[in-house]
């Protein structure tokens, strides 16, 4: 069932043989539910449509198949932000960098404050 | 650190709602509910958190969005949306002319019950003794999120996309959902600007029924179309 027309892009799955539905709806994890609060605010806010980030997430190619849901719309947010000159990579290197370090902080419970409580 | 701008992660009460687990009573229905129950995260975060982050946090410092905007969608994604959809097609089983309107046009009967759909169009599809509809988007996941909150995993899958519109009845089936052979199955492909909901048939032994009792029945999975409400699981 599934084509291989040569201008098939690596989103269009519909008929393509594929293995048993996980039935089981896992939710979604904090930063997932973060990335689309964004997403939608954007969309809200008129910065940008649902086609332009479809447009993004479909210019992945291969790496399409290769990242999970939200990895596709972060990737494509991306795309399209840097695109319409509201960020540039430069700054979100940077804040990426900021953002790293701030969650690099000592482990309270490695304090020697703890460890000599807990004795 | 001085430019801390905002923390979601020290919103006690968002952080709360992520990690809830529903409380339905006695009843039990592990997969078929109005909102998913979210999986913590674990572990260190990854490269796509920290840019989502960063998109956000330089998207605030030029003003171009707010952090309570994006709090507040998150919250209404979590809290009003997943709930609309229930009520919309219960009020469709208890009143035709409501039904029939919503069936002419689902955006404009949206808009009578103050939901704003915020997609171009909704299209209604209702089931019968002979057809079952079933929605998918086969190209990425669009969905009348206005109506049932975030897709399930399952939507978004590329099982899940890729089969239902070739053999609906087997992925029904993987669902616990199995139909005469007399009953046409059509499967919806939604699109960016244009999503489906199902209508289900309203069951037997319903009659006199709040709209309250008949949306508890009305979960997910049935306006989606993979499953049909049970009297039973809603009682």
């Amino acid at each position: 069932m599934s084509g291989t027309h040569p201008n098939q892009g690596p989103q269009d799955i519909g008929g393509a043989e594929a293995g048993p539905v996980d039935t089981l709806d896992h939710g979604m994890k904090f930063w997932e539910r973060q990335a689309n609060g964004l997403r939608s605010t954007l969309q809200r806010n008129k910065i940008m449509r649902t086609d332009e980030l479809r447009r993004a997430a479909e210019d992945l190619g291969s790496r399409y198949s290769e990242l999970a849901y939200f990895e596709i719309t972060t990737s494509a947010l991306r795309t399209v932000l840097i695109e319409k000159g509201l960020i540039t990579e430069h700054e979100l290197k940077a804040k990426m960098e900021q953002i790293r370090a701030r969650f690099n902080v000592p482990d309270e419970m490695e304090s020697p404050l703890k460890k000599g409580a807990s004795r | 650190m001085s430019e801390y701008k905002y923390d979601y992660y020290a919103d006690k009460k968002l952080k709360e709602r992520a990690g809830r687990t529903h409380d339905h009573g006695d009843h039990d229905h592990d997969h078929d509910d109005h909102a998913p129950i979210n999986e913590h995260d674990d572990g260190p975060p990854s490269e796509f958190e920290i840019m989502s982050r960063a998109m956000q946090e330089l998207l605030e410092e030029k003003g171009v969005i707010t952090a309570e905007q994006v709090r507040r969608r998150m919250e209404v994604f979590e809290e009003d949306f997943p709930y609309r959809g229930s009520k919309l097609v219960a009020r469709a089983w208890t009143d035709p002319a409501f039904r029939q309107r919503l069936l002419d046009d689902g955006k404009a009967a949206c808009a009578e019950m103050g939901i704003d759909l915020e997609v171009d169009r909704l299209i209604a599809v209702e089931n019968t003794p002979d057809v079952h509809n079933v929605i998918v988007c086969t190209l990425c996941s669009c969905y009348p999120r206005a109506l049932l909150g975030m897709p399930p995993t399952w939507y978004k899958s590329r099982n899940y996309r890729s089969r239902v519109v070739f053999e609906p009845r087997a992925v029904l089936k993987e669902f616990g959902t199995v139909l005469p052979e007399s009953v046409t199955v059509r499967v919806h492909d939604s699109n960016a600007d244009m999503r489906y909901v199902v209508i289900p048939m309203r069951p037997e032994g319903t009659e006199g029924w709040s709209d309250e009792q008949l949306a508890d029945m009305l979960t997910r999975d049935t306006l989606v179309g993979v499953t049909i409400p049970r009297v039973n699981a809603a009682s």
